[in-house]
């Protein structure tokens, strides 16, 4: 056991090559277990390694608060593991890159996948805002607004402990608010 | 989505001819998937496209799972993966030397040994390894 005053699971969650495995690895405090396979679909995106099982880190907060930080697979493939990794979450992130094609559609994807915030407390993290032709990070808020969801929109560099951070302490802050014995649960 | 042609159809073949001959000569064989490490079907044995497909991404990510166990004990690295239940055996067996990395996963009822199983299902990686081998 860490020790810790409180202890909760939170999922990072998101398309494949939006930076999961490095967003915890950003923010945890011991390296993180990682299960990095090489990737043969280099058409969904040009990359060496590709996560099959799951990322897992862990990070102890100044106010005592212990955080264990979980990451899913990307590709609808290993939907499986969304929802074994989803049980018992407190809290959702959900990372979206800016500059694939179907960015929107991936954020009501994966919205919805987590219950769209009604089940669980959802932080958006949006990356890659810079690249040409990105959609702006207003776009993404609008596009949950229309379907009536209100959910935090922050656009992250996921490399940067301070932007994960970010969006760690405001799901930390819906999840209090949204049931307060949930933390020392 | 069928990965097939990612995965060179010669060496496919010989992959398909290998699981038919390990599941027609071991006893309680009910299906078995090759994949590949990052979850797609390279070739099966008696099982549907969407059972096949769903067994392919199940297997890569337990086998990802067995790897960083491993890792984490210090007993690099993971070979195979025996999941035991009440009326039958699940193997994820790692395929030596293909490239790209895959494993075999086979699904075995009561009827099965699972010291044949694994016997047989170890010659049938070996043999698919060759294959794949570049």
């Amino acid at each position: 056991m860490s020790g810790a005053d409180s202890e909760f699971k939170i999922v990072f969650t998101g398309p494949m090559g939006v930076g999961k495995t490095t967003a915890i690895a950003a923010i945890s405090d011991e390296a993180p277990v990682s299960t990095d396979v090489f990737n043969t679909d280099r058409e969904a995106f040009d990359k060496a390694l590709t996560t099959a099982g799951l990322d897992y880190g862990h990070i102890a907060l100044d106010d005592g608060t212990a955080v264990r930080l979980y990451g899913t697979p990307g590709q609808a493939r290993f939907r499986f593991m969304w929802d074994i990794l989803g049980l018992n979450a407190a809290g959702v992130i959900v990372l979206i890159d800016a500059s694939q094609s179907d960015a929107l559609v991936q954020l009501d994807h994966f919205v919805d996948a987590f219950g769209s915030g009604k089940r669980t407390p959802i932080v958006i993290g949006v990356g890659r805002l810079d690249h040409a032709g990105a959609p702006p990070l207003d776009a993404f808020s609008q596009r949950l607004e229309t379907r009536g969801l209100t959910l935090p929109v922050f656009g992250v560099d996921v490399r940067r402990r301070p932007d994960v951070l970010l969006l760690v302490d405001t799901l930390l802050c819906l999840i209090e608010t949204a049931d307060p014995t949930r933390l020392t649960a | 989505m069928s990965a097939a042609p990612r995965f060179g159809k010669v060496a496919t073949g010989v992959a398909q001819k290998q699981l038919e001959a390990f599941g027609q000569s071991t006893p309680g064989v009910v299906s078995a998937v090759l994949l590949s490490a990052d979850g797609f079907e390279v070739a099966s044995l008696q099982v549907g496209k969407s059972g096949a497909e769903r067994l392919a991404a199940m297997g890569s990510s337990l086998g990802a799972i067995g790897s960083a166990i491993a890792k984490e004990a210090g007993i690099v690295e993971c070979n195979r993966m025996i999941i035991e239940a009440d009326s039958g055996t699940v193997v994820i067996m790692h395929v030596p030397d293909a490239k790209p990395p895959m494993s075999l996963a086979i699904v075995a009822n009561g009827a099965s040994v699972l010291g044949q199983l694994l016997w047989a299902a170890r010659n049938c990686c070996s043999a698919i390894g060759r294959a794949f081998r570049e």
